[in-house]
């Protein structure tokens, strides 16, 4: 019964890989040859570093993720606590507080352009507003704040997952048991690091594999925004793959690349799945 | 008494500035879907203009460009879930009912395709498909969307399999039946909600994905999602017709998530967290 879906999924990963170990080794530039040109041993490998932006975009993709992470993770404890406090009309603020994430990234990505935008955009006027300089090539246009323009758009996109996951999972804490502290004489911090947190942690582990995984991947929001510039600023490592192997087409550097973000990745899982996630539900 | 109060008044404030900067944004796309074009260009921004359905009808009636690509979003999204219902289910009642080896293994591996990066496997698909033939297609757009729609149908839906008591199935195989009459007349009518909530979130998977479209799509399979790209010219962006196919792309996934409101957590984290 597992077999129909088993040998589908196998055969679409399969290939991708086989591709990927193979054309790492050989140079090929699609536009001129429909089949790989010559073997070149390692030298793709090296173009990687040294022809495309390799180490800028992994210090993007890195900054991007832990970062996010962070800001969404605090910000979200935060509404799901003033959520989960026993007052009318919250499971209506709650039901229309995810709207944000249910929308397609690269919406969201049209959506922050426009608000971005150096004529009328919300934003650059709110700044104003509040006399905060803009940068000269606008927020999207400049090297300092263009990556942090991107990542607002995906903070303000998945903080509200967060918040409602979090929601459920303290909803769930027993109740009697914060009772009985605040008997004992416990304040509001106290309750939330010492009870709350700790019966939470084993959803929070999930989903931060789950949310660092999608800012890790990110590509939408670059795309639409800022295709990686200006320079390298906002190059990450799915947009630089994507330029190299469909852009530039050049396929030998794109699977050399492809082997080392797959490296990358399950470096990265297989360090939090050891320290992080011992015992938890998706171990 | 006093401070309980204080405290109240405190979270509403909290939670009404929390849904301004959350859903302040989309109220500002629709508000651009409906604005005359020349009212994006005044400064400072404004909410107050007359409303129109210039930039809908222009979308979707006269020249209609986008009514295609809402046409095509609609059959990648259905055919990618129709392809993956039967799959996913056989899978995860298999994953949920029978000892299998390594079980852990696979499920991991599933959760692995979910989380890798699309792009890994787009390019050799983008040159697989020319090679076979089906460039340009929305078989090929359905066909590598399975990468994401398996891996989590099976997820999601192996955790509603998981919550059907056993005893119900026990009692049928006593009783004479064998696997497959179990699974048609017991487990399948038992899973409906869960079948039809992991449909409609693969549906949602499979509609907001943009990156398969970009790279696999032509002009004539394009989707909604990709399809405001055309409006940024060189000679300016016609802010308006974008905030409409924004407007159409979005509403979609919205309405699902309403509807399945009480299984969005549970979907949101592939069946891992039980809202």
């Amino acid at each position: 019964m597992l077999a129909p879906s088993f040998i589908l999924l196998f055969a679409l990963t399969l290939y991708p890989l086989i591709f990927a170990v193979r054309n790492a080794f050989f140079y090929w530039n699609l536009q001129t040859s429909p089949t790989p040109q010559m073997f070149v041993g390692l030298d793709n490998f090296k173009n990687a570093f040294t022809f495309t932006p390799f180490m800028a975009s992994l210090r993007n993709t890195l900054l991007i993720s832990f970062i996010g992470i962070i800001i969404e993770i605090t910000i979200g404890l935060f509404i799901a606590l003033a959520l989960s406090a026993k007052m009318p009309y919250l499971t209506f603020v709650r039901a229309l507080l995810i709207m944000p994430t249910t929308i397609a990234p690269i919406i969201v990505g049209f959506m922050f352009r426009y608000m971005y935008w150096d004529v009328t955009g919300l934003i650059p006027w709110l700044a104003k507003t509040l006399n905060i300089p803009e940068p000269g090539a606008g927020y999207l246009g400049s090297t300092a704040t263009a990556l942090p323009a991107i990542l607002l758009a995906d903070i303000w996109q998945w903080t509200p997952f967060f918040a409602i996951v979090l929601y459920a999972a303290i909803v769930s804490v027993d109740s009697e048991m914060i009772e009985a502290a605040r008997v004992d004489g416990a304040g509001g911090i106290r309750v939330v690091w010492s009870i709350i947190l700790p019966t939470i942690k084993p959803v929070v582990v999930v989903i931060v594999l789950l949310q660092f995984m999608k800012l890790f991947n990110l590509f939408d929001l670059v795309y639409v925004l800022t295709r990686g510039g200006p320079g390298d600023s906002t190059m990450t490592l799915s947009y630089s793959l994507f330029q190299q192997g469909l852009v530039n087409f050049n396929i030998g550097v794109a699977a050399a690349m492809t082997i080392m973000i797959v490296a990358i990745l399950n470096l990265l899982v297989f360090i939090y799945t050891k320290f992080v996630m011992k015992g938890s539900k998706l171990s | 008494m006093r401070k309980n109060t204080v405290k109240k008044i405190g979270i509403y404030l909290f939670l009404v500035l929390t849904l301004i900067l959350f859903l302040g944004p989309i109220v500002w796309i629709f508000a651009l879907s409906i604005r005359p074009p020349e009212s994006a260009f005044q400064y400072p921004p404004t909410l107050i203009f007359k409303p129109t359905l210039d930039a809908f009808h222009h979308v979707f009636v006269s020249p209609g460009i986008q009514l295609r690509q809402l046409f095509n979003s609609i059959i990648i999204s259905l055919g990618a879930v129709v392809i993956n219902l039967p799959l996913s289910f056989l899978a995860a009642y298999a994953l949920s009912r029978f000892p299998i080896k390594r079980k852990g293994l696979i499920m991991g591996w599933y959760l692995g395709l979910l989380m890798a990066p699309p792009v890994v496997f787009l390019i050799p698909y983008f040159i697989l498909m020319n090679n076979i033939g089906l460039s340009g297609t929305h078989l090929s757009i359905i066909l590598v969307l399975q990468l994401i729609t398996i891996p989590f149908s099976v997820w999601l839906l192996k955790s509603f399999i998981d919550d059907i008591p056993l005893e119900i199935e026990e009692a049928a195989q006593i009783d004479g039946a064998g696997t497959w009459k179990i699974l048609r007349s017991i487990t399948f009518p038992l899973c409906g909600p869960g079948i039809i909530v992991t449909t409609m979130f693969a549906f949602v998977f499979a509609w907001n994905n943009a990156i398969f479209p970009i790279v696999l799509s032509v002009q004539k399979t394009a989707t909604i999602q990709i399809g405001a790209f055309s409006y940024f010219g060189a000679s300016g962006v016609q802010w308006s017709v974008i905030g409409a196919i924004a407007v159409a792309a979005m509403v979609v996934p919205m309405i699902i998530f309403l509807v399945l409101d009480k299984f969005v957590v549970r979907g949101l984290t592939f069946g891992s967290v039980k809202g």
